[in-house]
């Protein structure tokens, strides 16, 4: 589904030169629950923004479903973004102006949806996640939790080829972030493939792997154990 | 989407009641001056603009020197350049005037006042829709008359006008038609009959004699330079030539020293605002106002709309999320721009509603400011609307709204975008550019209020408080001698009644009204040729308005001479004729020698910030002619009790001299300032539209402050952690703005010296372009400036620190 090669990203001021992303090489298959982990500054949001076509490259490869993403115009870059990319926030983004049912039903305006389906999809939706109650409420009338979920139903509705998550549980407390990562991997059970930026270890263990990386490469990838999960999950019963 | 955007704008609207509706305002200002200019300058477009011919019929103006244009020509000249041209197909003439007379219907009579008298193919020049008779054959001789629907509904009620006679001026005429008087032309007759032939029979062969106003109607457009090369041939041999031979010179050298006539053609479609002579009946647009007041309202809708985009952008940083968070979901830049039109597209809506209120609301006040009858109609208004209407979306909101489409995802989504420099480079800009318009503005308005200060505080070098100006009816008919010997008789009879009325001081007859114009005559001194301003008076008339003598002695009736062969002259006229002792020295006027008894100090006749004129005064007697200008007659009344012999002169008046028509009369002060009235509407105009101007770029000003500083709120909460006193953070708050206000001054400084300028030479009688003005401006905007934005910085500096401090 995603497959990289050799990407790099240079930031340059008058004076200095940043290799923020050094040839990283990476693929992502359909089905995956991947997690990027490593210290401040070591590129793993900026290689979560280029692939989420946020960000543009420096070099390389990024290929998007077999399409070469590197040097594309805005424009197909915005389609592409629309038709198969779903994003959660850390601070999850929602319009505070609009209602959790015109945040919800957006990304299906923005793809032509007609209005009767789309209110369907915004109502199925909102249900799957509990939040059918709270559809008319604004934003900033919901605890932290909700508001993630609001976000995760946002990035849901386009049916999206992959999901990004950039520390979807760091503004949130334990037991709102658990039930969060619950959700993706409910997500990821059901087939969804997602791409998690995070810090903590205990996020990436509901993963299937975890990228560790540092300076702009990639130390190591490791496939998180089974046991792990079966443990955790037994723990929290 | 539509739902989505309207529900994201009312909520904004809800946040932002008052900075919303300062906008909104601001532009529903901006619009209605606009509208206003535009139905002013629709109203001045419509003369004639229905008339089919109005391309091809042109007014003949004769050039009698650099600045002296006349619409009036002499009467053989249009038989010989019809004959002579074949582009040209027909020629009208018709009188310069109306006149305003009494015409009866049986035991009826109904006082016209817009009588006009012309050739009887009057109509295939002015084709007015004719509601009873026939166009073609509407005038076929000197016994019709052609009635507009009104005057005919005044007589005759819903009865048919046709055949129908009435008499005016002593003649029986039979009604040949009625015709419908519905659009603007340049004549706007309430009667048409054809008494002109008569004149123009009297006159035939005196080429030098401008009486009436000759209209030619050409083949084509483009015949102007064949007709105006004719008439040039035909002036050359029966004007110069001939007056060349009279004097006994070479046409060459006649023309060198006294020029000649020049003619130039004017076309309908041109006249109303673009002709060089003084307008016919129904007066000249005035261009150059008309021009201001558009140039004015264009700049105050420039302004309300630079606020708009100031506060849209200013305002869009705080929806920065908002924008980057629909351009993560999928939104393309089209998107965003769409949806931010569409907010301008709504407000602009609105304003133009709000607009069309104020409007229609002020629009009395408006009419009677320019004496006009606008309304608001017609679909050419309606199709300008929609012009303003998109244009100010265009510029109001496609500038915000690009400004916001490229609005950096990833920045936005970092946060601290709401502190970054973007877009500010706009904003100082547009706020230069609101101090520059505001600044010229005040400058502006303090020159041209100097300036009408100036010409009020003239000496204007006579006196007329309650001066009384009544306007005498002094009919006569042209041809007998006699009567015109009777006629001022008539006169000293009524001035001797008059004298007798208690209150009344003194009485005089003149010619002229202060403010109005005069006819001139050229004469000849030592080889100088003076165009005199013929100023006819009576005995005591300049003493009783206080005019005083530079040298010699008032005309007297103790001279038996000053009613046969004296005369006066101004300042003017003498620094023309350049004679050291003009006292006793003899001067051929007319057919006659007179000699110069006195020298007036000069006084003003005409607006007074215009050049005084060369002026020679006779006492009416001199020549017989002089008697069919005493048309007014000056009364100095008591101050103390002059209603009373208003009254009674007006008693007097209506029993003893005229049943017929309504005694009219005005205080010769008030007509004078009518003289000028046009220049101190100005001055108003002006100063009304200053005080717009800078309320609105101080709305701008007080936006844009409440905004920055708000941004600031953080940077001032750290200072004042850090230490920092009221005064200096103040200083830091506002040092941005003065630089701003500096600029925006300087910008100002060459526009407004060059339009006022430009504008200055309309009055010989002006003031210089001083440095107050524009210090006085700067000051005051800069007071208004820092006023505003102190109080803003004030209530900065007074928040809760730790709010700020924790924020983020």
């Amino acid at each position: 589904m995603i497959k990289i090669e050799k990407l790099s990203k240079v930031f340059r001021t008058e004076e200095i030169e940043t290799n923020a992303l050094s040839e990283i090489s990476l693929t992502i298959n359909q089905g995956d629950f991947v997690s990027i982990m490593g210290p401040s500054g070591s590129g793993k949001s900026t290689l979560l923004n280029i692939i989420g076509l946020l960000d543009s490259a420096s070099g390389g490869s990024y290929k998007l479903l077999g399409e070469e993403m590197v040097g594309t115009k805005e424009k197909a870059k915005s389609k592409a973004r629309k038709e198969n990319i779903g994003f959660i926030f850390q601070n999850f983004n929602l319009i505070d102006e609009l209602s959790v049912f015109d945040n919800i039903e957006l990304p299906l305006i923005y793809n032509n949806v007609p209005s009767s389906e789309r209110k369907k999809k915004v109502e199925e939706i909102a249900k799957i996640l509990g939040i059918s109650h709270r559809l008319k409420h604004f934003p900033q009338q919901l605890s932290g939790g909700q508001q993630q979920r609001v976000a995760v139903a946002r990035a849901l509705i386009n049916d999206p080829k992959i999901i990004l998550a950039d520390e979807p549980t760091g503004n949130l407390d334990s037991k709102n972030g658990n039930e969060v990562m619950e959700l993706l991997t409910d997500l990821h059970a059901s087939g969804s493939t997602i791409l998690m930026v995070t810090h903590s270890d205990y996020d990436a263990s509901f993963s299937q792997k975890t990228i560790l990386m540092k300076d702009g490469v990639i130390l190591s990838e490791k496939l998180n154990n089974r046991n792990v999960d079966v443990f955790a999950a037994n723990l929290n019963n | 989407m539509l739902k989505n955007w309207i529900n994201i704008f009312i909520y904004h609207i809800k946040n932002n009641k008052f900075f919303t509706a300062l906008n909104v305002l601001g532009l529903s200002i901006g619009i209605a001056g606009l509208i206003f200019a535009i139905l002013y300058w629709n109203e001045e477009h419509s003369y004639d603009k229905w008339n089919p011919d109005k391309d091809r019929i042109f007014l003949l103006v004769n050039q009698m020197d650099e600045t002296r244009f006349w619409a009036s020509s002499s009467s053989p000249a249009g038989a010989a350049i019809k004959e002579k041209t074949p582009e040209v197909e027909d020629y009208c003439y018709l009188t310069g005037d109306y006149t305003n007379e009494i015409i009866r219907f049986r035991d009826k009579k109904i006082q016209s006042d817009k009588i006009v008298s012309a050739q009887k193919n009057f109509f295939t020049f002015f084709p007015f829709d004719f509601v009873e008779g026939n166009r073609a054959k509407a005038l076929p001789d000197e016994n019709s008359i052609c009635l507009s629907e009104d005057l005919a509904l005044k007589f005759f009620g819903n009865e048919s006008a046709l055949g129908k006679e009435v008499v005016l001026q002593n003649k029986k005429l039979l009604v040949r038609g009625v015709y419908k008087l519905d659009k603007k032309s340049s004549y706007n007759p309430s009667c048409v009959v054809n008494f002109v032939d008569y004149g123009l029979r009297e006159t035939l062969g005196q080429w030098g004699n401008f009486q009436l106003v000759l209209l030619i109607k050409a083949r084509n457009a483009n015949a102007i330079s064949d007709i105006i090369r004719n008439l040039d041939k035909l002036y050359y041999t029966n004007l110069t030539v001939r007056f060349a031979k009279f004097n006994g010179m070479s046409p060459e050298e006649y023309v060198k020293k006294y020029g000649v006539p020049k003619p130039h053609l004017e076309s309908l479609a041109s006249l109303r605002l673009h002709t060089k002579t003084g307008g016919l009946v129904e007066g000249k647009g005035n261009y150059q106002f008309l021009l201001i007041m558009l140039g004015l309202s264009v700049l105050i809708l420039i302004l309300s709309i630079v606020n708009y985009i100031n506060s849209a952008t200013a305002n869009a940083i705080k929806r920065a999320k908002e924008v980057g968070v629909r351009k993560i979901i999928g939104a393309s830049k089209t998107n965003i721009i769409q949806q931010f039109v569409f907010e301008t597209v709504l407000i602009v809506l609105f304003a133009i509603l709000i607009s069309l209120v104020i409007v229609e609301l002020s629009l009395p006040y408006y009419n009677s400011f320019l004496e006009k009858t606008l309304t608001i109609e017609g679909s050419q208004f309606y199709m300008q609307l929609i012009i303003i209407f998109f244009v100010t979306v265009g510029v109001a909101g496609i500038i915000p709204a690009i400004y916001v489409s490229n609005f950096e995802v990833l920045q936005v989504l970092k946060g601290n975008f709401g502190r970054s420099k973007r877009g500010i480079w706009l904003r100082n800009g547009m706020l230069i550019l609101q101090f520059t318009i505001a600044s010229f503005f005040t400058i502006g308005s303090y020159i041209v209020y100097s300036q009408i200060e100036h010409m009020n505080k003239k000496d204007l070098g006579f006196k007329a408080s309650n001066i009384l100006d009544i306007s005498y009816r002094n009919t006569y008919s042209d041809n007998d001698k006699t009567t015109k010997v009777n006629r001022f008789n008539q006169y000293l009879l009524i001035k001797n009644e008059l004298s007798h009325i208690k209150g009344v001081k003194k009485v005089a007859g003149s010619g002229f009204v202060f403010g109005g114009g005069v006819s001139t005559t050229s004469y000849l001194y030592k080889d100088t040729e003076v165009d005199g301003n013929n100023i006819i008076v009576d005995f005591g008339f300049l003493e009783m308005l206080n005019i005083k003598m530079a040298k010699g002695r008032y005309f007297s009736p103790k001279f038996a001479q000053d009613t046969v062969s004296t005369m006066l002259i101004n300042e003017t006229a003498l620094k023309q004729l350049n004679e050291k002792d003009p006292i006793g020295k003899v001067i051929k006027w007319g057919d006659k020698d007179v000699t110069i008894v006195g020298v007036v100090k000069d006084f003003n006749l005409g607006n007074p910030g215009d050049p005084i004129p060369p002026m020679s005064f006779f006492h009416f007697k001199t020549f017989p002619w002089f008697v069919n200008s005493l048309n007014n007659i000056y009364v100095d009344v008591d101050a103390s009790n002059t209603e009373q012999t208003l009254a009674d002169i007006e008693k007097f008046w209506s029993k003893n001299v005229d049943q017929d028509y309504p005694f009219t009369y005005d205080f010769v002060e008030k007509e004078y300032s009518r003289s000028y009235s046009n220049y101190i509407k100005q001055k108003e105009l002006f100063s009304l539209l200053n005080i717009i101007v800078i309320i609105i770029a101080l709305f701008g000003l007080f936006s844009l402050a409440s905004f920055s500083i708000e941004r600031r709120m953080k940077e001032i909460a750290i200072r004042k952690t850090l230490g920092a006193e009221t005064n200096i953070l103040l200083k830091e708050l506002s040092k941005q703005y003065v630089l701003h206000c500096i600029i925006g001054f300087l910008f100002a400084l060459f526009p407004t010296y060059y339009f006022l300028s430009k504008w200055l030479e309309n009055f010989s009688y002006r003031i210089s372009i001083s440095i107050y003005p524009f210090l006085i401006g700067f000051t005051t905007l800069l007071v208004l400036t820092l006023f505003v934005v102190l109080t803003r910085a004030y209530q900065a500096t007074k928040i809760d620190i730790l709010k700020y401090l924790k924020y983020e």
